[in-house]
């Protein structure tokens, strides 16, 4: 079972996925974690949430590139989040944005092959309006070529708003 | 008169096209080339055009439903960011907004498309 869920900033999106998998079977559950924490901050943030995860029974790996290369136990809960994080830094400091795209989907469908339980986070960053620079244009481009490939290969695409979700394919669990 | 609306990159189009069995020939994108054509796209950017050739794209809207009131049109959604500093970036997305309060009022389905996939909203 994949289940793609999208939202806005603070929009719970998190909770929610998070809600999916420990309502699931599947085990062990894994937080693939793409952030890149910068400073003292940010390490004492990834911290936190490594400790409060690991009172819900996750185990963490941190994975910012190459999906592809993440082995995980047979039949897994997996929470991968984020891809909008991901695609950032393929775009920007790993595959590049010619092969960005083709990379992401590979390293999600090697998790799909792997977990018995996906649930892939991304954002809703695409109705502001704004016209940006080229290379954030083009960043904007594959993410949104991404989301929809995703929800095209998901069981479940959930848009939480105001922590309430809201199913555009699939039913509610 | 039918509105498709979503963020950017959702893939109104080619939902669009998919539905209705429209070809790539069948798509305008300006408000002149819209009232001969079956799919309007990227109605957003046709308004920006107007207003910036200063020309009032809600009269060009009315003159357009009356010459081919069975269109589609395709907007994006642009009012979900920060308060934009300059003015006429201001004007373009109360004008987007307004205008798709108006289409969806008259348009005989509205949806909107996320991640590729349709809910119909009217």
């Amino acid at each position: 079972m994949m289940t793609l869920v999208s939202g806005g900033a603070g929009s719970g999106k998190s909770a929610y996925a998070e809600s999916l998998i420990l309502r699931s079977a599947a085990a062990p559950r894994v937080y693939l974690a793409t952030m890149q924490p910068w400073g003292e901050e940010g390490r004492q943030r990834v911290e936190r949430h490594r400790r409060l995860r690991a009172g819900k029974g996750f185990f963490t790996v941190e994975q910012p590139l190459n999906l592809t290369e993440v082995e995980l136990p047979q039949d897994s809960a997996v929470l991968l989040e984020d891809l909008s994080n991901l695609t950032a830094n393929e775009c920007f400091g790993g595959a590049g944005f010619a092969r960005a795209e083709e990379h992401i989907l590979k390293g999600v469908d090697t998790l799909r092959a792997q977990a018995g339980e996906l649930v892939v986070v991304t954002n809703e960053i695409f109705s502001d309006g704004v016209t940006y620079p080229p290379e954030t244009a083009r960043y904007l481009d594959i993410l949104a070529r991404l989301n929809r490939l995703l929800a095209a290969r998901a069981d479940r695409v959930v848009e939480v708003a105001a922590g309430i979700p809201i199913f555009w394919k699939g039913e509610k669990p | 008169m039918r509105l498709i609306i979503g963020g950017a990159g959702q893939g109104k189009l080619s939902y669009a096209l998919r539905t209705f069995q429209f070809a790539p020939a069948d798509v305008a994108e300006t408000f002149s080339a819209a009232r001969t054509a079956r799919v309007f796209a990227r109605f957003h950017a046709a308004v920006r055009a107007a207003l910036e050739a200063g020309e009032d794209p809600q009269r060009l809207t009315e003159k357009l439903l009356e010459a081919n009131p069975d269109i589609v049109i395709l907007c994006d959604e642009v009012g979900c960011g920060v308060i934009p500093v300059q003015r006429e970036e201001r004007v373009w997305r109360e004008t987007v907004g307004r205008l798709c309060c108006d289409l969806a009022e008259q348009a005989e389905s509205v949806e909107r498309v996320f991640c590729g996939l349709p809910m119909r909203l009217k």
